[in-house]
């Protein structure tokens, strides 16, 4: 018998607000739709009131676990707006806490996985050691969530020898770590059989359901921004684009851990090869009217700001696109092949940040193109009318077993 | 005085009173080891060491708000929880703690070891049934599991608690404790049934890696999660009285049972269910959660077929023995 | 890599005779660097009232207002439950009149508590 069950929007296993709609048949997934729209915060809309040095800090809250991939797309692109070249050694800090940044995400979704899982032990210390990159991050820029290290022409606070020492000990530890839980989350029955198969995208699928990130590097597809469309200094630095032939959960896990022990070589060779020089240098207040698309490989995939300038100190239009919004189409795709068990799993693996992802666009009419800008009262006015309608006594809803 | 006993038995050790206090001693101890053993401090404020932590989260959950789902049949939902606590904390009853000697006594007879293995499997039962009756879409999958679930594991656990059985020529627990008590070295031969009982009653309490019915990141609090307040913290109670009594049930049947009168067979009895909270723990924090159709073929393609060869290996013996 | 029986248990067992990792914070808390971003501490004195920093606040937290009709002096009032941290009004002044200091607790019960004023 066939009933339908909804994920969400509160449900354990989802850290943030979305409905996962499931038709199931006893344990095997028949259908799957996922929701959108829970919660909105008119980050776009806010840009376009804001100075640029103001969206730095403004783009940096899209997400709060690749707070540097959004300033760094927002920066690299006003840059190209101003026609400024950043300082090199600017630059390398900059790529830096990048990579950084993608180690913290990493050992993030590894203790996720874990933890959807029911691998309890496993979050623990994964989340245990992602400290040591936390504090590297806090001895740095003085933050440990928003680092705010960007700034147009460069980064904000410098390197010393004594930090560069630091983070050259504390890498030797993360690596041992991690290559521990390689051979742990490769040799534990009960891990592996709940990874391993699940959540089958194949390559084909892959590229037609458009999947970013470490998903589609995982159907076997070497596609990375960095390699691609390098920016920063990406182009100096050696570094192979991990991928994995398996397609499955266990694959994009595998692919999340080289990736982690690439981005230890890179932040070694970043380290060891910082130029001397100004750390960044000054910017230009206003910008000419022009428009840029600016391209990022976040921890979670390829993020993409759109900037329209309009001679004045604000951006006329800012359009974020971050990745897991590009990734829910093959979410669904991959859902409709599993058991419940897999669920979390499987939604986890694309690593969701739902927050980021969410945009509300109200058209009044899809043809002529109408649209308008409502308020948060408007909002929940409109919601409080759509409650008023429902008659929760008269509802009969009928108990199918 | 002949009455004196029963009542004591039934009221304070090892009834209900004993029970109570030590189930949620033993709770504080499982989460405990797994916080260390995790590299974490664990329960810390309430009491010392936070030992009175099971009993504030108890005390908690009583004073919570009580729900019952409007579709819900009310009568079933609330008599479940009461149901189950009672059975549990009728079958440990039947553990032979603060026995003398072999002389039959109110509460031992031969064939208690059945009545045991029944009484435990009966909660199994009204989750299923708590879960049916919660009209809520994750009640019903998580009972639907428990049932699946029961399936896997019963049987071994049976088989395997019967190959000891077997050996000591007795279905009663104080004579295959006696037994085994006499004859220690033969506690060697049950090596692999201990293992799979202490698997199965990692399953039997829905502890990872199988608490599939109430796998949180999936079908949120599975069969429980249309309970609250005080009906959750009977099933609270009765989960870690469950576990103290599956504990003691193992430790009769492979351990030797708790020789030696009142306090001594105390110390014994404490002794060994800690030592088998301890195996639990170490599972539960060294595992994965498995899907429901990986736990199924796992017991049955392993856990029966060792539990069969177990069951032989005691036969043989006893054959050769005699 | 192949499959073994219970991979992870030298190290769970290792763990419990190791100290917990966890800081028990209110009761022992641990040293922030030395450049973290603390609260935004102002210096009246040094103050030329250019308003920078004020538009440059992403969270519109500082108020810049002018204390006499004749003199040029400044107090600053700090919305500290906007603040975001950033330090972007440390970089902004040009004469340096913002810093930050160490300070991390700074819950309070309202938020018109957390306002601060420097004269």
């Amino acid at each position: 018998m066939e009933y339908k069950v909804s994920l969400g929007p509160q449900h354990p296993a989802l850290h943030e607000a979305v409905s996962l709609r499931m038709t199931l048949d006893g344990e095997v997934i028949r259908d799957a739709d996922l929701k959108l729209g829970y919660s909105h915060r008119g980050i776009e809309k806010l840009a376009e009131e804001r100075s640029y040095i103001q969206n730095i800090y403004l783009t940096e809250r899209i997400c709060g676990i690749c707070s540097h991939s959004h300033t760094t797309c927002f920066t690299q692109g006003v840059e190209q707006l101003m026609e400024l070249v950043p300082a090199r050694r600017g630059l390398f800090i900059r790529t830096l806490i990048a990579e950084l940044e993608r180690v913290h995400s990493h050992l993030l979704w590894l203790g996720v996985a874990g933890q959807e899982a029911g691998f309890e032990s496993f979050f623990m210390y994964t989340w245990r050691d992602r400290e040591v990159v936390l504090d590297i991050l806090e001895w740095i820029s003085g933050n440990r969530v928003h680092y705010a290290m960007n700034i147009f022409g460069g980064v904000r606070r410098d390197i010393d020898e004594l930090q560069r020492k630091k983070i050259l000990d504390s890498l030797d530890l993360l690596k041992k770590r991690t290559d521990y839980y390689l051979n742990l989350a490769a040799s534990e029955p009960t891990f592996v059989g709940r990874l391993a198969g699940v959540g089958k995208l194949s390559r084909e699928d892959a590229i037609a359901l458009c999947a970013v990130g470490p998903t589609l590097r995982a159907s076997g597809i070497a596609s990375d921004v960095r390699k691609d469309d390098p920016y920063a200094v990406y182009g100096e630095i050696p570094f192979e684009v991990a991928t994995a032939d398996s397609c499955d959960v266990l694959g994009r896990a595998v692919v999340r851990v080289k990736e982690l022990i690439s981005s230890y070589a890179m932040i070694e060779f970043l380290l060891k090869n910082l130029p001397e020089g100004p750390f960044k240098v000054k910017a230009p207040r206003k910008v000419k009217p022009n428009e840029v698309y600016s391209r990022y490989e976040a921890p979670r995939g390829e993020n993409v700001h759109y900037i329209k300038s309009n001679g004045s100190d604000k951006p006329e239009r800012l359009k974020v696109r971050a990745p897991t919004l590009a990734n829910y189409p093959a979410t669904i795709a991959m859902l409709k092949k599993g058991f419940i068990a897999d669920i979390p799993l499987i939604f986890a693996a694309i690593d969701p940040c739902i927050c980021c992802a969410e945009r509300l666009v109200q058209l009044d009419d899809a043809r002529r193109g109408d649209s308008r800008v409502l308020s948060f009262s408007q909002l929940r006015s409109m919601a409080n009318e759509r409650a008023k309608k429902i008659d929760f006594k008269k509802r009969k809803i009928a108990w199918p077993f | 005085m002949a009455i004196l006993k029963p009542i004591l038995y039934i009221l304070v050790y090892p009834g209900l009173l004993f029970l109570m206090v030590y189930s949620t001693f033993c709770e504080w101890f499982d989460r405990k080891l797994y916080a260390r053993m995790q590299n974490r401090i664990g329960p810390l404020h309430t009491g010392r060491a936070g030992i009175l932590q099971p009993v504030a989260d108890i005390i908690k959950l009583f004073a919570k708000e009580d729900i019952v789902p409007e579709q819900a049949d009310k009568r079933m939902f609330s008599a479940l929880p009461v149901f189950a606590l009672a059975i549990v904390c009728t079958a440990a009853l039947y553990l032979p703690v603060w026995h003398y000697s072999t002389a039959p006594s109110f509460n031992s007879f031969p064939g208690d070891l059945i009545v045991v293995v029944y009484l435990l499997s009966l909660p199994t039962l009204i989750f299923f049934l708590a879960g049916w009756h919660s009209t809520n879409y994750f009640s019903a999958i998580g009972g639907v599991r428990v049932l699946t679930m029961l399936f896997g594991y019963e049987i071994p656990l049976l088989l395997a608690l019967l190959s000891p059985a077997v050996l000591a020529g007795s279905w009663r627990l104080v004579e295959i404790a006696v037994f085994y008590q006499n004859h220690p070295l033969l506690m060697l031969a049950n090596v692999i049934g201990f293992v799979i009982a202490v698997i199965c009653l990692q399953a039997k309490l829905e502890r990872v890696p199988f608490d599939i019915p109430h796998a949180e990141t999936e079908i949120v609090g599975g069969q429980f999660t249309e309970y609250s307040g005080k009906k959750l913290a009977f099933f609270r109670l009765l989960g870690d009285i469950e576990m103290v009594v599956g504990a003691g049930l193992i430790a009769a049947v492979f351990l030797g049972g708790f020789p030696g009168g009142l306090l001594p067979g105390l110390a014994w009895f404490i002794v060994k269910t800690l030592f088998i909270i301890f195996l639990l723990a170490a599972l539960r924090a060294a595992t994965s959660r498995i899907r429901i159709d990986q736990m199924i073929s796992f017991s049955w393609r392993w856990l029966a077929p060792l539990a069969v060869l177990q069951l032989f290996i005691a036969i043989i013996i006893k054959g050769s023995a005699s | 890599m192949s499959l073994r029986i219970a991979p992870f248990l030298p190290e769970l067992l290792r763990s419990l005779f190791k100290k917990p990792v966890t800081v028990k914070y209110p009761f022992e808390k641990e040293a922030v660097p030395k450049d973290f971003r603390g609260t935004v501490v102002f210096d009246p004195a040094k103050c030329i009232g250019c308003n920078i920093c004020v538009n440059d606040c992403p969270a519109e937290a500082i108020d810049i207002i002018r204390v006499s009709e004749t003199e040029k002096k400044f107090k600053m009032i700090l919305h500290n439950d906007r603040c975001i941290h950033c330090a972007q009004c440390v970089d902004s002044c040009p004469t340096k009149t913002y810093h930050m200091d160490l300070e991390y607790e700074t819950a309070a019960f309202s938020r018109w508590d957390l306002k601060i004023e420097y004269k």
